[in-house]
């Protein structure tokens, strides 16, 4: 990951500090599939298993998946059919410490990073996440989309429960 | 606590049914911890982690932990994770090479096989104090073996052998390895752990239940049903058959055969049968790898090996073996309602690499925490185990097939559209319940 840019216009930051928010409100009140819309074509989502992992192939990884794989996920979340998601769960997503990455001119995408903690009440319990995010942000027709979001999650190695929604 | 007689437990497990006190009694629980999780054979580690002296990985067994250690003279054991002196744990690393354990508490230290090789300040210990003195020493599971590189340990002196516990379970772990065109597996640094609200048994009778994925997984059968095939070319489409191979209809359950033992062993047949993840899958890195593996052992014998279509063998009463697919989980029984599992791949060595990168993405899709499947079992478990404290009934089923089942001459039971699974394990966990104490 790029360094923190010295210099980012604030209408830049101001707009892509609205995206992140927007992603989470997104996600917070159970619109799946506009959240899935805001991936790049080819866009991924991943949460390594384990702290700096590399490599998404040869390690285990507790999400990675593509827009394939995702719109399935996102089908199950708006079906409530699963029993795991039944009733759904209900999350916060709370974003801070956001900051740009250098401009990767040369891509045409940019990096952001943030720190996030998530709640999440299932069924008699509430728990929480947290974590950092790095997302690789691309302009798409006039709107950005997320070409990666990586979640690292201060557990990730940790004895999990069922994840079900999104960080 | 009140003992628990042998008359009591035998009332507890009939032919067609259990009590549910087996699930949820914390009395029930300890007695399992002493005689079935104190005497079986417990798989606690792969030899692939244990190569050097010095190597070791920390396991449970029961309600123990301990560290599986390689002696320079080549022998493995299970030293309980518990220093004599004053009872630390004197091991935190999960795995790792160290030619001695050093307590960090008084600096107690003792070598691979649990013996005590010094205590500083010395002169301040009795007289009678002695570093041979075998109560000086980390207790060790007397008996430590293996099978082709998978370690069990066992906290019995005496009982049945690993073999004649294992009978012919050995053939999964042979199908494993004869999959590694270079004749070796390595247990991969890959591993999930999951904690549940349900009892250990749960998990195992789950694991070759052939009717519940219909059920139980329906939302994720049918989402993938209605992705488009095109779309899954990241993954070569491994994600969304995986999902939709639990969308059998009934009929085509019924038709999965099942084999138990006594011992409490139990297997089924496969039930993949599209896309890179079927059998017959002759895909290009398919083709690469069954190339590399007749090169070794010839066509024929490698059509054999690749084509034995079996899911989830279950070693009771801590393992799960997926051979075809290179998958290990091991249940850790927590309390009467609460277990742990921790789920492993295996690089088959002389493979394509992609070969691996499957098992890891069949990993991430059955075992991962976020797992469309596995999510859904584990909240089975938890209602199961919900359900199974209220006493309106005391009784659980599993009756289902019991009409139909057969016996062979060497014991084993096979049948369709069985629980017989569930009565293969009720029948080692009486036997181990009610054995006199070795």
């Amino acid at each position: 990951m790029s360094a923190a840019a010295a210099h980012v216009a604030p209408d830049l930051a101001r707009e892509i500090e609205q995206f992140l928010y927007r992603e989470a409100r997104l996600l917070d009140t159970g619109r799946f599939e506009e959240w899935l819309e805001l991936f790049a074509p080819d866009g991924v989502y991943w949460v390594p298993s384990r702290p700096g992992q590399t490599d998404p192939l040869a390690v285990a990884s507790l999400f990675y998946e593509d827009r394939a794989i995702l719109a399935m996920r996102v089908q199950r979340l708006l079906q409530h059919r699963a029993h795991v998601l039944a009733p759904i769960p209900r999350t916060t997503h709370l974003l801070g410490n956001i900051a740009l990455m250098a401009d990767d001119s040369a891509s045409g995408e940019h990096g952001v990073e943030c720190a996030f903690i998530m709640v999440e009440h299932r069924e008699d319990r509430q728990r929480i996440y947290s974590g950092r995010c790095l997302h690789r942000l691309r302009r798409l027709d006039g709107a950005w989309r997320i070409a990666l979001k990586r979640v690292e999650l201060v557990d990730c190695d940790g004895v999990h429960s069922a994840l079900t929604i999104p960080f | 606590m009140a003992s628990i007689t042998i008359e009591e437990l035998r009332g507890l497990v009939k032919p067609d049914r259990v009590h549910r006190r087996v699930y949820t009694d914390p009395a029930i629980f300890a007695l399992e911890m002493d005689r079935i999780f104190g005497r079986a054979w417990l798989y606690v580690a792969h030899e692939s982690q244990l190569r050097n002296h010095g190597d070791f990985a920390r396991a449970r067994m029961g309600r123990h932990e301990v560290v599986v250690t390689r002696h320079p003279d080549g022998g493995l054991f299970a030293l309980l994770n518990r220093c004599a002196h004053r009872g630390a744990r004197f091991c935190m690393a999960p795995r790792g090479n160290s030619r001695s354990f050093t307590c960090p508490y008084h600096g107690w230290s003792y070598g691979p096989d649990g013996a005590l090789e010094g205590v500083p300040y010395r002169q301040s210990y009795p007289a009678s104090f002695r570093l041979e003195d075998p109560a000086n020493h980390l207790a060790r599971a007397p008996r430590v073996a293996s099978y082709r590189g998978f370690v069990f340990a066992s906290l019995a002196a005496d009982g049945p052998s690993l073999r004649e516990h294992l009978g012919s379970m050995t053939d999964a772990f042979d199908n494993l390895i004869d999959r590694a065109p270079a004749g070796e597996i390595e247990l991969s640094d890959n591993s999930f752990q999951w904690e549940y609200r349900g009892n250990w048994k749960i998990h195992h009778e789950n694991a070759n239940d052939v009717f519940h994925p219909g059920f139980v997984h329906e939302s994720s059968v049918s989402v993938a049903g209605n992705s488009p095939v095109a779309s899954a070319a990241y993954d070569d489409g491994q994600t969304r058959e995986m999902l939709r191979a639990n969308g059998f209809s009934r009929r085509e359950w019924e038709n999965v055969e099942l084999i138990g033992f006594d011992a409490g062993h139990s297997y089924m047949s496969g039930f993949y049968r599209a896309g890179i993840i079927a059998p017959h899958s002759d895909d290009p890195v398919r083709a690469r790898y069954r190339a590399a593996l007749a090169a070794r052992c010839g066509e024929a014998r490698a059509e054999e090996i690749i084509l034995l279509d079996r899911f989830n063998n279950i070693i009771y009463p801590n393992l799960v073996v997926n051979a075809q697919f290179h998958q290990l989980r091991v249940v850790h029984p927590v309390a009467a309602d609460r277990s742990i599992v921790a789920a492993h791949c295996f690089k088959l060595k002389g493979a394509p690499d992609e070969i691996f990168h499957r098992a890891v993405r069949f990993l991430n899709t059955i075992s991962s925490p976020a797992s469309m499947v596995f999510t859904d079992d584990v909240e089975i478990f938890a209602r199961c185990q919900a359900g199974l404290a209220d006493d309106a009934d005391d009784w659980v089923d599993m009756a289902r097939g019991l009409d139909t089942d057969r016996r062979d001459n060497d014991g084993r039971r096979t049948g369709h559209a069985s629980e017989l699974p569930n009565r293969s394990q009720f029948t080692a966990w009486l036997g181990y319940m009610t054995r006199a104490a070795a």
